[in-house]
């Protein structure tokens, strides 16, 4: 019988897993394959899905076929692909695709070096901790709208940021209009893409960290291996799958980056800070022309759901997905 | 174990239980004829924290109408502005629009269009003494496709508002009356921090009043084509006198987009900017977060074409969805009469009723300027695309204003891109 | 061998590590701060270059304002409700599927993770017009079930793919000792998986309740019932229309009522992280 004792998680799987193997019995052969039970826990939530998500997302792929009329009664053209092809020659669609990359690559490389940064540093026993914890969560639990309102009004001409440049770290001439142009508002809205996410990446590796083998680590120090040897050999390899998913999360969350460029910059001036996203709706709620809009929708997540796959396999390939 | 795992069943439980409840809550039942409509009019008198006209409307003028029709009640809801349009596209898709709407004039013919408005002009018999009575300006951002789709509801306007410090940094007894004195105020305030124009975009609400006071247009009257129209002589003579001001930087750079400069509503009570183009909202907002400013209002400068503003507002339509069109449309009537329109006049709403302008003037005389400047302003193209025109006219005069194409061109190539939106109607 | 170099150096970079985590949590609060700091001031003084970081005047009148007139608690219970349960439903859910896909083998597995992941790639907002023609079909329109449903649906993707992980770095020995003993899969999945996820399940919790507390959208599109309203759709009529001269005291105070349930809900979970005691029964 296992017993598993309160305390913590570790603890508790310590104990279980010593007592499991006192007790065990060579049968490994049954459980693989339930026949069944997988699917009886699949279903409730593969069926809310489905209905909810999946049927749905076949309509609006659907609509990108059509010049789709709103309303029922009017007949809508069939298109074909020439939404699709029109996307591909619009200039703007191109110019809103290198914008969303350029954020995702300024955004998902210091969310995911900070956030693990500040997770090793918190993971160290600190007294503050719950302070320190819940001071670098605070920018993810405040509402979207109410911070890229709050970024737009920093970065103003006359803003927070350029009076700290200026008069106070003297670096630039206090008079930057970040949001005039597209490379310093691209900057400006990485900065709070990079600001608002550090805190949720951190959570999720401080939750990981939970399960490095402290015994591993000590061993390892006696060793003599230092700092980075023991990240790189035990650390890393126990946080892995934690690591794909902050990843595959934070490139797709980069690729839907939506209310910060709608409210900071409205995606100008003329369009020059447009998104992905941000061109969509303005295409399909502004203009009304939902096939179009949907034809945007359609490429952009063919191109995620590629990124992520090819991501996913690139993490699996290093270190397996079964455990020993 | 168990122990820690009751509290998450007791809430999944909980969870369903509740879900299962305020599912199922039987709705009260709207279909009795006989007693209790309801009626659902969605607007946005709410305006942010701004919300005497919601006060107004919701305390006063519709228990009035409730207690004139008996069985009736009005059902308001305010929604954001800036999601308004939204919700009524996503409503419109999925069939469950209100009764009542009251729709930004630009929107009037796209939902016409999608066949989800009513025509008033065929279904009410005495719609031709509304129309009578109201603007003509005002009514007309109501037609569509030969018919009349709504009636006005509100009217506004833009018109000229000066912080009197710069004037007197200009060395200025009066706010600038004509393009010329314009010019000359931005002389005068060279060297003196202050800028003498600012504007939030170059969309057609920004840039109609300077191109129709110098006697140009956007497109030609029966609405076919913008070139030969918007590239004409004087439009260039106008957008490059405007020009010359940005690039002097006697104009902000938020008329071309820029998020990060300080906002015209900010600007100008603080003298960072000695002249704006708004409307009368903005007196009450002022009165609450600058009580000290005292703006100056005059006419919109006066060029070759005279001093013409752009005529805003709000009308009200009936949705096809409506299952109690008799009632609603005696709300609208409602509406249209003295006690609705005089009533919201005093909290900063202009009305669309002619004969209404003196008592208008009377209760807030502070209105006076605006209902003259209403006499002589002009509608945006009341078209479908309306909102594309803005884009088009944005992202193209843009480039001239930053110096990197002539205004002639980027006229012309504006030009081209409406032609495109007017051939689809 | 401690010699007294080591432990300098520890001391060293005990304070190293405290410096960087105290620049980094001022750099993550600062415009918090001055969010609070502005909430407490009337707003002819919100706009001022230098920004004041304390108040000069300072003025709870935002707050009453807030409470008082704008009928706060009232959408604060509502999105409360609505984030509860949501979240509630959708661990429950979203956990037995992430079981699923980490103890079993089945014919069509990751194909079905796939669809699965597909529903983190959508945009949600194109859905919208769809969604709510179904949620017109099932009776949902204007209501809190409405919301919770979609919540719910939204929320399976993330947590399931979550909670695979951590179900997944759970050794299998124990399954198998669990399973020698003759139990089923659901109480495999109660009493062993659950319980040594918590640090999963605390974070799914933490997350899925921010996502539903802050949804803004659907809200929006659904509920048009002032009575059932929630918080960040009455936070964005309080700032009104973006152009003219937003209240910024009244919108930020409104927002700092609306940060702290989830402040709440993260202080609860976040006990499991904390770090377990010296576990040497561990063998490599």
């Amino acid at each position: 019988m296992t017993t598993l004792v309160d305390g913590s998680t570790a603890t508790r799987r310590a104990e279980a897993l010593a007592s499991a193997r006192r007790g065990r019995v060579l049968n490994p052969k049954k459980s693989r394959s339930g026949g069944l039970t997988p699917y009886l826990f699949i279903a409730p939530g593969f069926l809310i899905f489905v209905v909810t998500i999946i049927y749905p997302t076949v309509q609006a792929f659907q609509m990108s076929f059509f010049d789709w009329k709103i309303v029922g009664s009017q007949a809508s053209e069939f298109l074909g692909l020439d939404n699709y092809v029109r996307a591909f020659e619009d200039p703007q669609f191109w110019v809103s695709s290198v914008n969303t990359l350029v954020y995702i690559v300024a955004t998902v490389v210091p969310q995911i070096i900070i956030g693990l940064a500040v997770a090793l540093l918190l993971h160290m026993k600190s007294p503050a901790q719950t302070l320190f914890r819940i001071l670098y969560y605070l920018p993810v639990v405040t509402s979207w709208v109410v911070v890229s309102l709050l970024f737009r009004f920093l970065f103003a001409d006359a803003g927070v940021i350029n009076f700290t440049l200026g008069d106070i770290l003297g670096v630039t001439d206090g008079d930057t209009a970040w949001l005039a142009d597209r490379w310093t508002g691209m900057i400006a809205i990485s900065a709070l893409g990079i600001w608002k996410g550090i805190g949720w990446s951190m959570m999720i590796f401080l939750a990981a960290l939970q399960g490095v083998p402290r015994g591993l680590v000590e061993a390892a120090t006696v060793d003599g291996a230092n700092a980075w040897q023991r990240f790189r050999v035990v650390t890393l390899p126990a946080i892995w799958a934690a690591l794909a998913f902050v990843t595959v999360m934070l490139v797709i969350g980069g690729f839907n980056v939506f209310i910060s460029v709608y409210l900071m910059t409205g995606g100008g001036p003329a369009g020059r800070t447009q998104v992905l996203l941000t061109y969509m709706y303005q295409q399909a709620f502004e203009y009304l022309d939902l096939g179009y809009g949907s034809a945007i929708a359609v490429l952009l997540t063919i191109v995620v759901f590629a990124f992520s796959v090819l991501q996913l396999r690139a993490f699996r390939g290093r270190y397996g997905e079964d455990s020993p | 174990m168990l122990r820690s795992q009751r509290p998450l069943l007791i809430l999944a439980t909980t969870g369903l239980v509740a879900l299962v409840a305020t599912g199922c809550s039987p709705s009260a039942d709207p279909a009795d004829n006989s007693s209790n409509i309801t009626l659902t009019f969605w607007g946005s008198y709410g305006n942010g924290g701004n919300s005497a006209q919601q006060e107004v409307l919701t305390n006063d003028l519709i228990p009035s109408f409730e207690a004139d029709h008996p069985g009736v009640t009005v059902e308001y809801v305010d929604i954001p502005y800036d999601d308004l349009l939204q919700k009524l596209t996503t409503s419109a898709a999925g069939d469950a629009l209100p009764d009542l709407v009251r729709a930004d004039l630009g929107w009037v013919p796209r939902f016409a269009d999608l066949g989800v408005l009513v025509p008033l002009s065929e279904t009410m018999d005495d719609f031709d003494v509304l129309a009578d009575a109201v603007y003509d300006g005002s009514l007309a951002t109501n037609l569509y496709d030969g018919s009349y789709y709504g009636l006005p509801l509100n009217t506004n306007t833009r018109v000229l508002i000066s912080n009197p410090e710069a004037l007197d940094a200009a060395g200025m007894s009066a706010p600038p009356a004509t393009f010329e004195e314009v010019v000359a105020m931005a002389e005068a305030l060279e060297g003196s921090g202050i800028q003498v124009f600012a504007d939030g975009g170059l969309g057609a609400w920004n840039i109609s009043p300077w191109l129709w006071s110098g006697g140009g247009d956007i497109a030609n009257d029966d609405l076919t084509a913008s070139s030969g129209v918007l590239d004409s002589d004087e439009n260039v003579a106008t957008v490059q006198m405007l020009v010359d001001l940005f690039q002097a930087g006697q104009i902000s750079n938020g008329i071309t987009g820029n998020e990060g400069a300080v906002s015209t509503s900010e600007g100008l009570p603080s003298a960072t900017y000695a002249t704006i183009l708004d409307g009368p909202w903005m007196q009450g907002i002022w009165a609450d977060q600058f009580p000290e400013f005292e703006p100056v209002y005059s006419a919109v400068p006066a060029g070759p074409g005279g001093s013409v503003s752009v005529v805003g507002g709000e009308n009200i339509v009936l949705t096809t969805a409506s299952e109690h069109q008799d009632a609603a449309l005696d709300f609208i009537r409602f509406t249209q009469t003295p006690e609705f329109q005089l009533a919201l006049v005093a909290t900063g709403q202009l009305t669309i009723i002619e004969d209404l302008g003196d008592e208008q003037v009377a209760l807030v005389p502070g209105l006076a300027l605006f209902t003259e400047q209403l006499s002589t302003a002009k509608n945006r193209l009341a078209i479908t695309g309306g909102a594309e025109v803005d884009t088009i006219l944005s992202t193209e005069l843009t480039p001239a204003f930053e110096g990197t194409i002539s205004v002639k061109e980027a006229l012309t190539r504006a030009a081209e891109q409406i032609d495109a939106v007017l051939a689809r109607g | 061998m401690r010699s007294r170099a080591t432990r300098t150096a520890r001391r060293l970079g005990f304070t190293l590590q405290h410096a960087l985590l105290v620049v980094g949590a001022l750099i993550m609060i600062a415009p918090f701060a001055y969010m609070l700091s502005t909430s407490f001031q009337s707003q002819t003084f919100v706009l001022t270059t230098p920004p004041q970081l304390i108040p000069s005047d300072p003025t709870a009148s935002n707050y009453s304002s807030v409470i008082g007139t704008q009928d706060i608690f009232r959408y604060f219970a509502n999105s409360v409700f609505v984030a509860v349960v949501s979240t509630s439903l959708s661990l429950l859910v979203s956990s037995m599927m992430a079981y699923a896909f980490a103890r079993f083998r089945f014919a069509g597995r990751e194909t079905i993770f796939r669809v699965l992941l597909l529903g983190l790639m959508i945009p949600a907002i194109m859905l919208i017009i769809p969604q709510f023609v179904l949620a017109k079909n099932l009776g949902l329109l204007d209501s809190l079930a409405g919301l919770v449903v979609f919540y719910v649906a939204g929320s399976l993707a993330l947590n399931t793919f979550l909670l695979r992980g951590f179900f997944e770095s759970i050794p299998r020995e124990l399954d198998d000792a669990m399973q020698m003993d003759g139990a089923n899969a659901w109480t495999r999945y109660w009493r062993l998986a659950l319980p040594l996820a918590k640090p999963g399940l605390a974070t799914a919790t933490i997350f899925t309740f921010l996502n539903c507390w802050d949804e803004f959208a659907w809200a929006l599109t659904i509920i048009n019932d002032p009575e059932i309203r929630t918080l960040p759709v009455a936070i964005r009529i309080f700032a009104g229309s973006g152009n003219n001269a937003v209240q910024w005291g009244v919108v930020f105070a409104a927002s700092v009522i609306a940060v702290i349930p989830v402040i709440i809900v993260f202080l609860i979970f976040q006990r499991y992280f904390v770090q377990g005691l010296t576990s040497g029964a561990i063998k490599g």
